[in-house]
Formats: structure tokens, sequence, C-alpha cells
């Protein structure tokens, strides 16, 4: 059986980001909320605890964080910032900052991580397209090799962080197409400056998460360089899972802080709340749903934490692509939907003050409904973990 | 130079809740942190070592539990170069005057400091009597309330607080000076890499035999107070609350029910 222990050092990092959360990030949540915006001095901050990519190598300006590491900060973001934003902006980040340093060119990553790491730029990811979400064979953005250049064409939708990127600069880890007849044997991963001439960038509204954007872009016969290809050609589909399953991982973490903060927030509500001449604590029909909430929120913050050190145990060669697939996509399955019904039922012992903007668990149960679709949808989730128990003559989709 | 900041871990007393039945704290289940006068000590101390330069150096002293050596993490990721722990069964349940005793052992058996920082009062105590009695016992100098400290030669120059405002004093080193944080300082929190440089920087823990002092007059034994019970006082009534008006509208209200009492 494998299991992990934090260290004395992780400990600190949890304690130390806390307090920096406490003082610095939710004092400030319902002005991000209310702003549509995560603040640039709020995100420097972030930098200065060297948040930000923390997983690429120093020499990149990242702290070296190992996959556990990233996870706790997560989860820490996911306690203090009940409407996730920064949760979101930090893991989309560490996860593609991560793939991006582990197979992107030194010439790329010179360029494009460093001010990300500083809070100077953002890097996201792009694979969705309109109609197309995990169905990634049949995208219709293109990558066309031109000499030394590739021309790329297309759309790209429900992607985090475009107005961030076009405020602070950076980019989209993106994939394409580019062997049209070999389905996801002919994709290419790329880095994609959305600051280049021939992208229209759009803007969408969602019901959470509301201080970090979401929208897409059209591409239209954007060059870009040899260098900003991460990986080989055509292998894109293969190394773009590395950076999904991460995400996955840590959305799971953010998931757990975010729903055991809901309950403690619960916790002190109900023992102070008095109906017919008691405390509501007292009522069994409070107790038990607590007891269940809190037991599932344990059992899933142990398997999000397993799963993020198998990921790294991966890195050893001490687990193999396919364990690490199933075991994070047994959290991401089950994480966003535990998550919101242990906030669901928080909000429900508050009465209607629950269903009140001011009351922080309305937003968080916004924010994690994300998390049933981001980086991979539940029921996808399910098809992974069904087709490592079948077998891969049982992959729904072939 | 060599600074010793006297660093004490302590329930974090935002998360302490009363027994609603009894009165008094429930401990369980609340997490420990530095001391906050204590760590603005300690940032102050490698504020002064930052100016100093050359071989100066800052101690973290402890006593407390073996889990006190968090808090000594924490000053290593703060800045401190090395820290001690005093941690001994016989140190247990001592008050002010055998703390007092054991760290200005402590302060003694690690060499002659410069300076002593303290932070003013420990947040669960609230005595504020630990720093001027090790000053006492090793018959130093000693300056309360420091909100700032500067250095020029072997002098302290420090702005210490007082009821009617600031006073500008000055020390001789060596000295004890116990430290409060003025309104607008925000503690650090150390980044990861910080973190990891604490874990490689020395930290030592120590027994009774390592001060020199008889067991009988440390700890419990040692200790002529003792707690009998710790209690929330009684919860009072809201004052009048004076707002949403001008300054100077709310200050001639003030006046007028000041007034109105008999107390102007």
């Amino acid at each position: 059986m494998i299991t992990y222990e934090f260290s004395e050092e992780q400990e600190m990092l949890r304690q130390s980001v806390r307090e920096w959360a406490a003082k610095n990030l939710t004092p400030r949540v319902q002005e991000m909320e209310k702003n549509k915006e995560i603040p640039h001095d709020l995100i420097k901050s972030m930098a200065k605890m060297e948040l930000l990519c923390p997983t690429v190598a120093p020499e990149y300006g990242g702290s070296g964080f190992d996959a556990v590491t990233a996870g706790i900060v997560g989860e820490e973001l996911g306690r203090a910032d009940y409407t996730a934003s920064t949760a979101v902006f930090y893991l989309v980040q560490a996860s593609w900052a991560y793939l991006f340093d582990k197979y992107g060119t030194h010439e790329c990553k010179s360029k494009y991580i460093p001010p990300a790491t500083k809070g100077d730029a953002f890097i996201g990811i792009a694979t969705t397209e309109p109609g197309i979400g995990s169905d990634l064979a049949n995208m219709v953005t293109t990558i066309t090799p031109n000499g030394n250049r590739y021309i790329v064409n297309g759309e790209k939708n429900y992607i985090s962080g475009v107005r961030e990127v076009k405020q602070y600069g950076g980019g989209h880890v993106t994939i394409a197409r580019q062997n049209l007849q070999a389905g996801t044997r002919g994709m290419t991963l790329f880095f994609l400056p959305l600051g280049l001439p021939g992208i229209d960038i759009t803007e969408d509204e969602e019901m959470g998460r509301e201080a970090i954007s979401t929208g897409g872009f059209h591409i239209s016969n954007v060059e870009i360089p040899k260098e900003n290809i991460i990986g080989k050609e055509e292998k894109g589909f293969y190394i773009v899972h590395e950076g999904y399953e991460f995400a996955r991982a840590i959305i799971a973490c953010v998931c757990c802080g975010a729903a055991m903060k809901s309950l403690e927030n619960g916790i002190s509500y109900i023992k102070e709340r008095n109906a017919f001449g008691r405390p509501i604590g007292k009522y069994e029909g409070i107790q038990f749903p607590l007891a269940e909430h809190y037991t599932k929120i344990s059992m899933l913050r142990d398997l999000s934490y397993k799963a993020l050190h198998m990921i790294d145990l991966e890195k050893e060669g001490k687990a193999s692509r396919m364990e690490v697939s199933k075991t994070v996509a047994m959290a991401k399955m089950i994480c966003a939907t535990w998550a919101m019904q242990a906030i669901d039922d928080v909000m429900q012992w508050q009465g209607a003050f629950g269903y009140n903007k001011e009351c922080p668990d309305q937003a968080a149960y916004r924010a994690v409904r994300s998390f049933t679709l981001a980086e991979g949808s539940k029921e996808i989730m399910k098809t992974i973990v069904a087709r490592e128990l079948l077998g891969k003559e049982f992959i729904t989709y072939r | 130079m060599k600074v010793i900041v006297c660093v004490k871990q302590v329930p974090d007393t935002s998360e302490v809740r009363v027994d609603p039945e009894t009165g008094t704290l429930i401990r369980e289940g609340v997490p420990s942190v530095m001391n906050p006068f204590d760590q603005f000590a300690l940032e102050e101390g490698v504020r002064l070592r930052e100016a100093a330069g050359g071989e100066a150096e800052v101690i973290a002293l402890s006593m407390g539990p073996p889990q006190a050596r968090s808090a000594l993490m924490k000053a290593l990721a703060l800045g401190a170069d090395r820290a001690i722990l005093l941690t001994d069964k016989v140190f247990a349940g001592a008050d002010t005057w055998a703390t007092s005793l054991t760290l200005a052992a402590a302060v003694k058996a690690a060499g002659k400091p410069d300076l002593i920082l303290c932070g003013l009062q420990a947040i669960d105590g609230d005595t504020a009597q630990t720093g001027p009695e090790i000053a006492h016992r090793l018959h130093l100098p000693q300056v309360t309330y420091a909100e700032k400290i500067m250095l020029d030669g072997r002098t302290a120059v420090i702005t210490r607080q007082t009821d009617s405002g600031y006073e500008v004093v000055e020390v001789r080193m060596p000295a004890l000076i116990t430290c409060t944080p003025p309104a607008d300082f925000v503690p650090s929190t150390p980044p990861y890499s910080a973190i990891t440089r604490a874990k490689k920087k020395p930290y030592e823990e120590w027994g009774v035999d390592k001060i020199n002092i008889e067991a009988d007059t440390l700890g419990l034994r040692g200790s002529p107070t003792q707690v009998k019970r710790v209690f929330s006082p009684p919860r009072r009534d809201t004052g009048v609350m004076l707002e949403g008006r001008s300054a100077a509208v709310i200050a001639g209200e003030l006046f007028q029910a000041l007034a109105k009492e008999g107390i102007l």
C-alpha cells in the first residue's frame, strides 16, 4: 500500500500559507468577487510567497515543489478563498507550468516561465473547443509546419485566464491537430502567446469563481516558432494528460479545503444557533450529515494526497502511468460532488442566510460546482477508472 | 554582534473558545503559534543583524515541550541563524520567576550577547514579566515597550511606547529590550525557500545539564506562583457606538456624553 506523510517543511509551508492567506487573501475575497478581478498586488504577494508555478525548477524562477507540496498550497487556497478564484489561478498555472517545464524547450521556457513565477504573466491551458470537450480526437484547431515556423488556425473556448494573459502577458499551453489522419495520435502541444497577431479573445460570464476570467479565442493564421513546440510533434495527446492529472489532483485538494472550511463554518454556526430551546447542533438531523460529510472529506483528502504522492513516485519510476491516472481519476471523480454535498448542507443549516450573497458558503458552492467539469468531467473520470479495471478493450470511445 | 531573541510558542488565542457552561478556556484542538510579540522582536533582531553586517548572529531561544521546536523552526525560516530549545521535564510548570531563571542561565550558556530581545508579553499569560526578570537576573539594563530600535556603535537608540505617546531613549549594550509591534507591523510569512533553508541551520535541544542550575529551583518546584484557574470574565454589554457622522460631530457627542456621566 502506498502511504505518504507530510514532512516538517510541508507542515511549515501549510502554516505559512495559512497565515499569509488569513492576512492577505481572505479579507479581500468579497472585493475580488465584486470587481471580478484578482488584484495585481495580491498576485505579486503570491509570487513573493513563491506560490506561482511552484514546481518549476529554480533555474526558471520556481521553487521545485513536489506534487504533494503543490497540493498543500491548493488545499489552503481552497480554504482561504471561498470563491476559489485564486485557487484556480494557482492550480492552472502550477499544472501547466509543470508540464511546460518538463517538456518545453529551454528558449521558450526562459522567455515565458520566469515572468509567470513573478506574477507578471499567466500560463494557462487551451484544449476545449466549441462542441469539443473531452472528445479531443474531433477537435478542429490545426497546427501546420511552415519552414522553421508553424501556422495555427482554429478556436478554443472555456479557457481560464484569458483576461489575465491580456493584462499581464503570457499564454496558453495549447493542443491542435497536426496529422489530420491520425486522430489523437497526430496532435501537437505548443505554447501559444495570446498577444500574437491573429488571436481574438472573448470573455464569458460564469456562475462562480468570478475573479478569474474564462473565455475563448479565435486563432487565424497565427505563426509560432519551432521553439514553442512542447514535447515531440504529434505526441501532444500523450503528454497533455500529465498536466491534466496534476491539475485534477490539485483540484481535489482545493475541494477538500473548501469543504472542510465550510464544515468548520457550519460547526461554529450549529453550536450557536438555537431552535426550540437548544443549539441546532444537538439535533441528530444536523449531527448525522455533519459526521458523514466530515468522514467523506477526510477520506477524499487522503485519496487526493495519495494521488499527488503517486505523481511524485512516478518521477522516481515507482508508480506506473496507469496507476497514477486511475488514482487521480478516483479523487477527481468524487471531489466536487462530495464537497458540494457538504457545502450544500452547511448552507441549509444556516437557513435563509445560506442563500444570501453575503454567505461565503454559497460562493464556495458555486465555485466547487465548476470542478465537476473543469480539467475533465466527473463522467470522464469514471471512464478512466473503469478502463483501468476492465482493460483497454473496454474503452468507451473505441 | 550577537542578538538573542526569546521566543515562546503559545496557543493561537484567536482560535481559543470559551466553554459557555464553565467559563473556562477550551484549548483542545487549538493550534500553537509563535507569540506575535516575539515574532516582531525576532524580525527586529534580523533587521539589526542585516544593518550591522559583518559577523552578526541572531539566536532564537525558547523554553517549552518538544513541540515548541515548530516555533523555533519558524524563527529560523524568518532569518534567525541558529536556535536553541530548552526542553526538559524539570522545566515544566514554570511561572515567570522560574522561566526567567532558566532563560537567563541559557543566555549565559549561549555566550555573551550584545542584545537580548523579548516580546513585550506572551498572549497566553499577558504578564510582561519574563523579559524584565531576565534583565534583572543578568544585571543588564532594560528598555521595555520598544517599537523601533536603531544602533549607533555600542548604543541602542530606542523609540518606546508610553501612555502619552513615544519617548526615545538610549541604552549602552549589552542590554535587554522588550518589543511591541507598531500598528502597521505586518508579520512576515516565510516562503518555501526560507523554510528549506531553515532546516539546514543549527538547531539544538538543551536539558537542565546544559545550564548549570539546581533542578529544585526550576519548573513547578521553583515557581512561587501557580495558576489556580483560567476563566473568561463575564460578558459586558456593548457600549454606545457613535458612528456614521463626521469626526467633529462625533467628538461633540462624545464630549456631551462624558460630561453627562460626570467624567469630564
